[in-house]
């Protein structure tokens, strides 16, 4: 069940299972590690880290809607060096890849934040995370820009020779020309999708539920939205993709897979049920073992178009 | 896998540590329209509670999806049994139609409860029907201890007020209407003020609105009752934040987790407070009245 994200790279990404825990979904690991035991994920990726500090959107900041869920939690953090100093023990104890999230602005911050965490031991890759609200942009995220992009891609690759995985969003009208441009800039691996900008209000007051208004819509209901992003990626770049998107089941595993997915990404659903990652490869391995499969990498892109048929996507409904 | 605990100014505060104690419903009875009294044999639970804090619910429940926490409405010791009193409305659709015999799975008990202190004998008790849930093992638990309790009750109409058979008999029950169809005719705030100079301590659960109220009451209450600061000398000047002695306040708020892992992680269930964002899951879902910041609307 071995998957190597990152086989480029001097050491790789190795993980034992290609279940991991996606930003947002195990706060900085630690957390998560010390109530999972031996039940670890694949890798976990830690909630996304700012240069200084942030302090969160104001409340509330989370609602349960029917199929989903809504959260505006404003990338609340210490500051990257404060993240470093209080959780580098506990990362250096931990057996599973540690992948730290990272968000900025300008590519200034982006080469500063990297810097600082190529210079700890214990970690096993970064995530440059291009789909937060970027507020030197008006809340556009990077990830929706592609010169935006492949300047924040160059800067974070120029900075470390640790896996770099860019996290996108699926607000672009088209993710293919900004997948390539991560591709081009140097990454070595793409995670999609981050939670969906979203709404949600209350009929009684007529007013917002969330203290910001707008929230990021995760869970059950952006699954489909998730998987035609990863099927569209993966047709336009030949890097490993980790599918994120309301994953909480053997067939969310199977069909982002099947989209072209290298891994496979829980956050809401780890956040619900910490053991969830570790029970899903343990049913991803007896799925393939009682197909004779011995490598779940043969799983990936089984829905994918065949590559002479590829062309076939220009036209369609979401096709530039 | 033993259930990591941490031991702080005498409270549990629990962490979700492992894949939760598998529990059994042995009664379901409906107690208002919307609204189910569960009650399950989940005798690790029941030994560790502590008034105030709530458990996650692992199964049955919706695939995916953050659910808010469950407050432990009561909790008999002995029998290892504990109650939980669910609304149609909380998200946990999947409890709603359970029936005595069926099987869960919860974690638990999570957060930080309610602190009384050992001095208290008279405690005041404050809720609405939707937070009577997180006051409710809060009454049983300081009856048995031989105090005095009384519980004030606000609901819109008399068909909304919950059965005094969930209190113990030794409990003053007082009931406040928005229509006077029954007890008091107004906010069951309007009766804080017969109460505070008999009271001890009050916990308090509810809506915004009341518990923002009730916050207000408390602020004066000292100029009130002319209580006299005791203790050392403090130097002139601003008053140093330290934190605030759960214990020792005179008001206590536990409040609803709405949503969120439960684990300390998502920081989803945070509310406002004093020096910073409190989590409801861990530094909570009860808090001293003055630990928390009012006019932001936490």
């Amino acid at each position: 069940m071995t998957v190597d994200l990152a086989p480029r790279r001097r050491g790789g990404l190795r993980l034992r299972h290609p279940l991991v825990v996606a930003a947002g979904g195990a706060g900085y690991g630690g957390e998560l590690l010390a109530a999972v035991a031996a039940q670890t994920p694949g890798a976990i990726i830690t909630r996304s880290v700012t240069r200084e500090a942030r302090p969160g959107n104001p409340t509330p900041r989370m609602a349960l809607l029917s199929h989903g869920l809504l959260s505006s939690i404003g990338l609340q953090n210490p500051g990257i060096d404060a993240v470093v100093q209080r959780q580098a023990s506990r990362w250096s104890a931990s057996t599973t890849p540690i992948i730290v999230s990272i968000c900025a602005d300008n590519a200034e911050d982006i080469a500063a934040l990297v810097r600082t965490l190529d210079m700890q031991p214990d970690i096993a890759g970064v995530e440059l995370n291009l789909a937060c609200p970027d507020r030197s942009r008006g809340g556009e995220p990077i990830g929706l820009d592609v010169e935006a992009t492949e300047i924040a891609t160059v800067a974070a690759r120029a900075a470390t020779d640790l896996p770099l995985i860019v996290k996108l969003t699926a607000s672009a009208a088209d993710v293919r020309p900004i997948a390539r441009a991560v591709a081009a800039a140097g990454a070595d691996v793409i995670s999609a999708i981050a939670a969906l900008p979203a709404l949600a209000l209350d009929p009684e007051r007529g007013g917002a539920i969330l203290g910001t208004a707008y929230g990021g819509l995760s869970g059950p209901a952006i699954k489909p939205v998730g998987l035609r992003v990863v099927y569209e990626i993966a047709q336009a770049v030949r890097l490993p993709i980790i599918g994120i998107g309301g994953v909480a089941s053997l067939e969310d595993v199977l069909d982002y897979l099947a989209a072209g997915a290298t891994a496979v990404g829980l956050a809401t659903a780890a956040l619900a049920d910490p053991f969830l990652p570790a029970r899903l490869a343990d049913e991803l391995a007896a799925w393939c073992e009682a197909r004779g499969i011995s490598d779940p990498g043969a799983l990936s892109g089984r829905a994918l178009p065949r590559r002479r048929d590829r062309g076939s996507l220009r036209s369609g409904p979401f096709a530039r | 896998m033993a259930m990591r605990m941490q031991r702080r100014a005498g409270t549990a505060r629990a962490t979700k540590a492992s894949p939760g104690e598998e529990v059994h419903l042995l009664e379901t009875r409906p107690v208002l329209p919307g609204y189910q009294l569960l009650t399950w044999a989940a005798q690790d639970i029941a030994r560790k509670v502590q008034p105030g804090q709530f458990v996650y619910v692992l199964a049955p429940r919706a695939p995916g999806l953050l659910l808010p926490a469950v407050p432990v409405a009561g909790v008999d010791r002995l029998a290892g049994r504990i109650r939980l009193l669910i609304s149609a409305d909380t998200g946990h659709e999947a409890l709603w139609s359970l029936r005595a015999g069926d099987v869960g799975r919860f974690e638990g008990p999570l957060g930080r409860g309610f602190e009384i202190d050992a001095h208290s004998r008279y405690l005041l008790v404050v809720t609405d029907v939707a937070g009577f849930a997180r006051v409710g093992a809060s009454v049983e638990e300081a009856v048995a201890s031989g105090r005095q309790v009384t519980l004030l009750l606000g609901a819109r109409t008399a068909a909304e007020v919950l059965p005094s058979s969930l209190l113990p008999d030794e409990a003053e029950y007082v009931v406040a209407t928005t229509d006077g169809t029954l007890g008091h005719h107004g906010s069951v705030a309007d009766l804080v003020s017969e109460y505070e100079a008999w009271a001890d301590q009050c916990l308090a659960a509810g809506s915004t609105e009341l518990l923002t109220r009730l916050v207000r009451l408390a602020e004066g209450r000292r100029a009130r009752m002319g209580v006299a600061k005791l203790g050392r000398k403090r130097r002139r000047g601003p008053e140093p934040r330290a934190t605030v002695s759960r214990r020792r306040a005179w008001l206590q708020l536990a409040l609803p987790h709405q949503a969120g892992c439960a684990l300390g992680v998502c920081l989803g269930c945070v509310a406002t407070g004093e020096r910073g964002p409190l989590r409801v899951c861990r530094e909570g879902p009860a808090f001293a009245a003055g630990e928390l910041r009012w006019e932001t609307g936490s």
